[in-house]
């Protein structure tokens, strides 16, 4: 029996009458990799902010090796052993790189009142060497690195001080696959070094490989700790949502034809710094997915198509002949576009569900005398919004109060209410729970049947496996390789042409 | 059966949020009646003698604070509104001297012209608006005390002859009734909430921002140029203060009738006649106390910091446009 590390008792946080997490008790050992999963707002998130000092604690305790804990803050927290590497960035823009990874512990190089920044600089120096981040300047602004390199900053920063627990929350979700196996490689180092690490993410096949142990809740209620050995996918599937997820998970079709007719082409597209010479087609009714790194340019694609890029060269040029140059003409031509970066380019934020539904289709929603009608806003709101089956009080609700999953089922919404016949989706799964997962795949296979055509970019492997009939590969702004629909496709054949 | 507890309580919960706003959304018409039974009890019942004289002051600022309302909702500011006010009762005046209903095509034009000024440096430059606009403040500000250094420029006696009630309760109207449909009832109203509440998304969502952003600039200087020719009627002259402070009042008038100061979905087009009618009465109320200029400008400051107390809508506020 190995040692526990940190007992969780009786642990209880209510966000007005939201109650986040109720009750819940549950041991983590020392040198193990912990699993915590549930799906959106079952209090994963919400548990490892009170250990980081991030919430408050209503009732309830940590003990953290037989001592109780009380954090107030995430400096306090370090200074109690433990840390947490966040899913957003978690760098701060205007300081340097050895000033974020001693954020809070500047004292240690303070004689006199003045900081020694040459120190500082050069004992960070010493540690992303250590870690074998060589390319990355202690000295330099942290602006100056993308947000991969700012994620290996963090990974310092967490882990340097030797944390008795690291918390690492939906973090890969944002990153590549590089990004992870770099943490990955660390999360056993930790381990090997006989700390924790408390792990976070919706990614069920990596749980599964990364982790000894998994907690699973539901709803704020502590539902079981199972030994990653014992379970398969479905098991823990069935334990998060509570009942048995039934029905295929991806589609289940090979070898159905995909029509000849071209229904967008793309020719010699070059976006300066992201993307260059760029050419492919669509057809009718097929899912073509775009895989890579996420710096691969592979995301400016779905806004290049969309009319949406800065500076963009070359034509998208639609099967009337039509020239798609700005976001106007494209969704005038039946063309939807649902952003990786969700909160800030696909839902408008401070506006009510329906609103959002309605935006692109308001010619079709006029009254008399051309003034646009009330009831009829409302109803196709509603509409689209039932077919969507989106969580809400109503459709006033606005989309600011809405979890991720519901937001992309806004915007899902709105394209479908606009009976858009290309779909350009951009991580459209990204941070997503499986039940909305499992919708959005059944929603793809659904318009794909019924002649619609979709553009599919996405980080997760798996799903460009499971989903698309072909998929380009991107590598340095440019299409390195091309895999058709087989049941033989695996991770490691995309990941071939990715580096 | 603990998922329906939750989802249960979080229904509750957005209920109880939702009629949190919309007592909130009421507060500025309790405010204003309250204010103006005060007011009443305070005067002895002057105030209600004198509405004709109350309500005298209001047009100019219900014009103006229309288009100002479209640029709010937006998300942006506008603290050139006085300088456009006093640039185009000038030009108002001098025309007027040739042809009246000239003379109000040539206001119009004047305000939307200093309004193409405000939306080149905001859209193309893209400049912070409360930056451009506060220099074209400045800048017009100095003409028109440039153009008034020797004598008020006054307008021509057919132009103050048209000084009655009804003709500039008429034009108010007009311009309140075209406002509220536009904002109201056609994508134009759409697209404006839209910007204010997520520039980005609405751009996603096939909205030419831009252009949207750079045309409520001409438009407000445009109505604010139309405000002026109710304006001149009433005071038939233009001195180097013309028009000034006239920003001032109407962001205090919105933002006490609820507007939010971010804009987006939030904004209402009562806000824009509640808040003028509040203003006039809390202003003429306050005067007919006999209260000093310098008194009555500590008493708006503090009303005002009240209202921004109250309405400001922190979860939605960003950096002003």
């Amino acid at each position: 029996m190995s040692e526990v590390r940190l007992q969780v008792q009786n642990l209880c946080k209510t966000f007005g009458i939201t109650k986040a997490v109720q009750n819940v008790s549950f041991n983590i050992n020392k040198g193990e990799v912990h699993a915590l999963i549930g799906e959106n707002g079952s209090g994963k998130s919400t548990l490892t902010n009170m250990l980081t000092g991030i919430y408050t604690i209503d009732s309830g305790h940590f003990i953290l090796d037989g001592k109780e804990v009380h954090p107030k803050n995430q400096v306090e927290a370090n200074d109690q052993g433990i840390s947490i590497i966040v899913q957003e960035l978690g760098t701060l823009s205007g300081l340097t790189v050895a000033e974020n990874i001693f954020l809070g512990h500047e004292d240690r190089f303070v004689k006199f009142g003045i900081k020694n920044t040459g120190a500082m600089n050069r004992q960070a120096q010493e540690l992303l060497n250590k870690y074998g981040f060589n390319r990355i300047r202690a000295n330099a602004m942290v602006d100056d690195y993308n947000f991969e390199d700012r994620k290996l900053v963090e990974i310092v920063k967490a882990t340097y001080f030797q944390p008795k627990i690291v918390v690492i929350d939906e973090t890969t979700t944002a990153l590549s696959q590089e990004g992870r196996e770099e943490l990955y490689k660390h999360m056993n180092r930790i381990r090997s070094e006989g700390n924790t690490v408390i792990f976070i993410s919706h990614d069920l096949p990596e749980i599964l490989r990364m982790s000894d142990t998994i907690t699973i809740l539901r709803d704020g209620v502590y539902i079981d700790t199972v030994k990653s050995a014992d379970v398969n996918e479905d098991d823990l599937k069935r334990l998060m949502v509570g009942r048995e997820v039934t029905g295929d998970y991806y589609r289940a079709d090979y070898g159905e034809a995909v029509s000849d007719e071209v229904v967008m082409s793309v020719k010699n597209v070059t976006v300066p710094g992201l993307i260059k010479d760029i050419n492919f087609e669509l057809h009718k009714g097929e899912i073509l997915g775009f895989g890579g790194l996420s710096e691969s340019g592979m995301h400016e694609i779905g806004k290049a198509c969309f009319g949406a890029s800065f500076d963009r060269q070359g034509s998208v040029t639609l099967a009337d002949g039509t020239q798609i140059n700005d976001i106007p003409t494209a969704i005038a031509h039946s063309i939807a576009y649902t952003s990786k970066d969700r909160d800030n380019e696909s839902v408008v934020m401070n506006q009510g569900i329906g609103d959002n539904i309605c935006l692109p289709s308001l010619n079709t929603l006029k009254g008399a005398a051309g003034l646009l009608s009330d009831r009829k806003m409302r109803d196709f709101a509603n509409k689209y919004a039932k077919e969507m089956s989106v969580k809400m009080v109503n459709t006033d609700q606005f989309v600011s109060d809405l979890s991720g999953g519901n937001k992309q089922k806004v915007v899902l919404a709105r394209w479908i209410g606009k009976d858009s016949d290309i779909l350009v989706l951009d991580s459209p799964t990204r941070g997503i729970d499986i039940k909305v997962k499992q919708d959005i795949y059944q929603l793809m296979d659904r318009m794909r049947k019924s002649g619609k055509s979709i553009i599919m970019i996405s980080e997760e492997l798996m799903e460009l496996i499971g989903m698309c009939d072909r998929i380009l590969i991107m590598k340095d702004g440019s299409i390195n390789g091309e895999l058709t629909r087989d049941p033989g496709l695996n991770e490691n054949s995309l990941i071939a042409k990715m580096v | 059966m603990a998922e329906n507890t939750t989802a249960v309580s979080r229904e509750e919960e957005l209920k109880k949020l939702s009629t949190m706003s919309k007592i909130r959304s009421f507060l500025p018409l309790a405010g204003l009646i309250a204010v103006f039974i005060i007011f009443n009890v305070l005067t002895g019942g002057r105030m209600i003698k004198n509405m004709s004289l109350v309500m005298s002051q209001i047009y100019v600022t219900l014009i103006a604070a229309t288009g100002v309302f479209f640029i709010m909702t937006m998300g942006g500011l506008d603290f050139s509104q006085g300088s456009i006010m006093g640039i185009a009762s000038i030009v108002v005046c001098l025309v007027s001297k040739v042809n009246v209903p000239l003379a109000i095509v040539a206001g119009i034009a004047a305000g939307a012209g200093i309004g193409v000024i405000n939306g080149f440096f905001y859209v193309n430059r893209k400049i912070k608006s409360f930056i451009v606009t506060i220099c074209t403040m400045f800048l017009f500000r100095g003409i028109i005390k440039y153009l008034t250094s020797n004598a008020p420029i006054a307008g021509s006696a057919k132009l103050i002859m048209l000084n009655n009630d009804t003709l500039k309760l008429v034009c108010t109207l007009i311009v309140l009734v075209a406002g509220f449909i536009a904002f109201r009832f056609t994508k134009f109203g759409m697209h404006l909430r839209a910007i204010g509440a997520g520039e980005k998304a609405a751009k996603f969502a096939g909205i030419r921002t831009d252009r949207m952003k750079f045309l409520i600039y001409v438009l407000a200087g445009a109505i604010t140029g139309f405000a002026a020719f109710i304006n001149v009627i009433k005071v038939g002259s233009v001195t180097s203060s013309g028009g000034n402070q006239l920003e001032t009042q109407i962001l205090i008038a919105l933002v006490l009738g609820g507007m939010p100061i971010s804009g987006g979905a939030k904004a209402k087009f009562q806000n824009v006649v509640i808040g003028s009618l509040l203003y006039i009465v809390l202003s003429s109320g306050l005067t007919m106390l006999g209260l000093t200029t310098q008194t009555m400008q500590l008493i708006q400051g503090v009303v005002f910091l009240i209202f921004v107390a109250v309405f400001a809508d922190r979860q939605s506020l960003q950096v002003i446009k």
